[in-house]
């Protein structure tokens, strides 16, 4: 019949994420201060927060903690009164920490393992966001070997190498409906790796008050891995399927800088402030092994913006066995209106810490937190799956750690 | 201690806290100045839920009016009830489905033959051939009647000669003598949309000038005046559309004189064209090469390009030679079109100036679909175009629209509408709906 027609299929299934999705969960005790430790010394997670305090850390340590994660977010699509929501999913960040160094010496060596960056949403396959993603689980694990050294008793400095493993899991609907009016799906699964390093320096005034600055690099992270489409048979040739897939994300780079007060023997307060260098995250591209015209090189503009937070937290020491801590912050946005993606919901963000540190034997301390997130409500509109909408977000953290400590 | 017992107090506030879900404010839903208890729609094939080139049950669940209706009931809307064909003949009229497609990706349409519900067949002298439907009793909300233009909208007879209007009516062909702005308006209503006129230019076209007449922009003008003075004669509010460009759908844009000439040079690169019978002026034809302006029917089969046809001058091939060109109803050619797109430039002047004159909401489709057809459009992660199967919008037939276009167009009406009766009519989600079924 119509013999000189060509079919070309010419929907979107882009794949498009984002975010701010740094997840500042690297210590229970600066969790329960508001995220701050830069400016202070509390324990192992210096070498996370400030490579520079490890050699003034006063013992050695290793300790270990998790902080599970609930992500509710909801969406109200513009012009609509229907609501969409996440699916209670629990992401487990976690740390671990090993500070060494001989008694009274001016140097320690520590290794951090902890989950910076990450993100798990799952909106289902029946929402209207679903041709923009149904989930995501990107987690990223760093591994940060570090060197601190003394230089005075007043200043100390420090430096690590970061090697980042990380692991992403993705599923999308292709709007191409089969015989049974079912969408197509998309699932793109793999690992990356990335390289980095660390810095930092720590001074002890004359007046008590301490101070802290930090430097985390930027972890250009590869992912490689696999892709799977499946839709109708008919045009299963339009997506080449097993295939594979490379990917490139920036992790951005943070500077801090925070100080720790100390009014008086029972109390410390902490303020942190922090530059994420969001901006990197320009664009995010993926490259399929086998293309067509409808599965090819796609290139998606991110233009991500510097975020910035202030963080605050304080921690009172009534009886020696009993630490109790709170604190909270704001942090502004990475993504710039009209790159607010369902993949993590980027907004405007305040936080409130609480936390409790009991010392149960002379070297074991179990410290507990809980963190109650909340991001702003937001209208966007994606400039590129026009989805239009307010997505307003709560997050709650408890989470729990042991250290021992000599 | 006394600190620990403080602590539990906050354990147990953020337990609670734990339970918060994050609640948006959704706008709230009104009706604004507009009463939608009984909301009618009036119009053709596109309002009945035609798509792949029949009414069947399925194509009128997804009809936009009962997508806007379902909206509506948010805001104080009533029942809208659908003439549907019952389950066991769900498939109507029969309509076409995609069976695959060939080697070079061309789609193999089949009919879909079974569980119709065809009751027969009348000759009405002088007409024609009029197949008869299974006759719906109920209430009706949705007056879609596919075929019908607004020429007809007072013609008595109209009962007889079209099987899908004939099947709503009490009387049996040849008996009706109904006319449809009496159906439509015998029973009290306080709200309706209009989208009738695409057939008094869309008949003429589809037919490549040759089957049908464009009506007179003066006769459209008023009957649309008669239409909306009746409609609106006892206080009731309504939206109406604008008529499409109907030479922008995939039914004038998939089979083009360049794909067919580029497909017959391979086999004979000496051929320079394709030969149609092209419109001089008035009623006058004449035999010339086709150009990029002339436009192909999707349904015009290609592979009689080239056969042997019988001539004075001994057999010439198919659509190659000047004695031989391609039958005028395959070609809607270059001063066809633009009369079409005149007449329907007219039309839509028409509509809108009526519209403002009885103060009711415009949704102009006629902009909406050109600017799909230039820019595509991208809804919820999906893109959008006017192509013929890939572009989402349009159904089998290239004409009608995909359960997804429907919505599309329904989130459209509801615009127009919540932006002149400062109602809050929420739209309905794109994404539930599918588009075209690929096996």
């Amino acid at each position: 019949m119509k013999k000189y027609l060509l079919l070309v299929l010419a929907l979107m299934p882009v794949l498009v994420f984002a975010q701010g999705f740094q997840v500042n969960l690297e210590g229970e005790k600066q969790i329960g201060m508001g995220h701050t430790g830069t400016g202070t010394l509390q324990d192992g997670a210096s070498v996370f927060f400030n490579p520079g305090a490890v050699a003034m850390l006063p013992e050695n340590y290793v300790q270990a903690g998790i902080s599970p994660l609930v992500f509710m977010s909801e969406f109200n699509p513009s012009n609509s009164n229907a609501t969409f929501r996440t699916a209670n999913k629990i992401a487990t960040p976690f740390t671990f920490y090993g500070v060494w160094g001989p008694k009274n010496s001016f140097w320690k060596f520590g290794l951090g393992i902890y989950t910076p960056f990450g993100g798990l949403t799952d909106w289902g396959d029946s929402w209207q966001g679903k041709y923009a993603l149904e989930s995501l689980d990107l987690k990223t694990i760093f591994f940060q070997p570090t060197l601190s050294v003394k230089l005075t008793d007043y200043l100390s400095i420090g430096a690590g190498f970061v090697y980042n493993h990380a692991d992403i899991d993705l599923h999308q609907a292709i709007p191409i409906s089969n015989s049974a009016g079912a969408d197509g799906q998309g699932h793109l699964s793999g690992t990356g790796k990335g390289y980095g390093w660390n810095a930092g320096i720590f001074f002890k005034t004359l007046s008590g008050v301490t101070i802290g600055l930090s430097h985390r690099s930027g972890v250009s992270t590869s992912f490689n891995g696999n892709a799977m489409f499946s839709v109708a048979p008919s045009v299963q040739g339009n997506f080449p399927s097993p295939n594979t897939f490379t990917s490139k994300v920036p992790l951005p780079s943070t500077n801090s800088v925070g100080i720790g007060l100390y009014p008086s023997p029972n109390w410390t307060i902490a303020i942190d402030a922090n530059e994420v260098n969001w901006d990197v995250f320009k664009n995010l591209s993926f490259t399929y092994a086998q293309k067509s015209s409808t599965i090819n090189t796609t290139v998606l503009p991110q233009n991500y913006e510097q975020a910035y937070t202030l963080r605050a937290g304080a921690e009172y020491r009534g009886c020696p066995k009993l630490a109790l801590r709170f604190g909270g912050g704001y942090a502004t946005a990475a993504a710039p209106a009209d790159f607010v993606s369902p993949q993590v919901p980027d907004a405007n963000r305040v936080y409130f810490t609480g936390g409790i540190g009991y010392k149960i034997a002379s070297h074991l301390n179990v410290d507990a937190s809980f963190e109650f997130e909340h991001l702003l409500a937001r209208q966007t509109t994606n400039a590129y799956t026009q989805l239009s909408g307010t997505y307003e977000t709560n997050v709650y953290i408890p989470g729990i750690s042991l250290s021992y400590h000599w | 201690m006394k600190f620990l017992k403080q602590h539990y107090y906050i354990i147990a506030g953020l337990l609670l806290i734990t339970a918060c879900k994050p609640d948006i404010k959704t706008p709230k839903p009104t009706n604004g100045a507009a009463d939608f208890s009984r909301y009618i729609s009036i119009g053709n094939s596109l309002t009945a839920g035609y798509a792949d080139g029949g009414l069947y049950l399925a194509g009128q669940m997804n009809s936009y009016p009962s997508i806007v209706a379902k909206q509506m009931q948010t805001v104080g809307g009533g029942v809208f009830n659908q003439p549907l064909f019952n389950s066991d003949q769900a498939n109507g009229s029969g309509y076409l489905q995609l069976a695959g497609f060939s080697a070079a990706g061309s789609p193999n349409l089949t009919p879909v033959t079974s569980n119709l519900a065809v009751r027969g067949q009348i000759a009405v002298p002088g007409f024609g051939n009029v197949t008869l439907y299974t006759k719906y009793t109920g209430d009706i909300e949705n007056y879609g009647v596919p075929g019908i233009k607004l020429l007809q909208i007072t013609y008595a007879p109209y009962g007889n000669l079209n099987g899908f209007y004939e099947r709503l009516l009490p009387q049996d062909a040849p008996n009706n003598t109904m006319p449809y702005l009496a159906f439509i308006t015998a029973k009290p209503f306080t709200f309706f949309s209009n989208w009738l006129g695409n057939n008094d230019a869309l008949a003429y076209a589809t037919s490549g000038g040759a089957g049908d007449v464009l009506t007179d922009p003066n006769t459209f003008a008023a009957l649309d005046n008669l239409l909306i003075g009746t409609l609106t004669a006892k206080g009731a509010k309504g939206v109406v559309a604008t008529v499409p460009d109907v030479t922008s759908i995939p039914y004038f844009n998939t089979v083009t004189v360049g794909a067919i000439v580029a497909g017959v040079q391979q086999a004979n690169p000496s051929v320079k064209g394709i030969y149609i019978n092209a419109l001089v002026s008035g009623t006058t034809y004449a035999p010339r090469l086709a150009t990029a302006s002339d436009l192909i029917v999707l349904t015009f089969p290609t592979s009689k390009i080239g056969t042997p046809v019988t001539t004075p001058f001994g057999p010439l091939p198919y659509g190659l030679t000047p004695y031989t060109p391609v039958d005028n109803q395959y070609v809607l050619d270059e001063n066809e079109v633009a009369l079409t797109r005149n007449h329907v430039i007219a039309f839509n002047s028409t509509i809108k100036s009526v519209a403002a004159a009885h103060g009711l909401a415009v949704f102009d489709a006629y902009t909406f679909l050109n600017n799909v057809k230039q820019y595509g459009l991208v809804v919820d992660g999906v893109g959008f175009n006017s192509g013929y199967i890939s572009g989402g919008i349009f159904s089998l037939d290239g004409v009608h629209l995909t359960p997804r276009g429907y919505a599309i167009v329904a989130n459209q009406f509801i615009d127009a509408i919540n932006a002149k009766y400062g109602s809050n009519i929420p739209e309905t989600n794109v994404a539930a709906y599918p588009g075209v079924k690929f096996p």
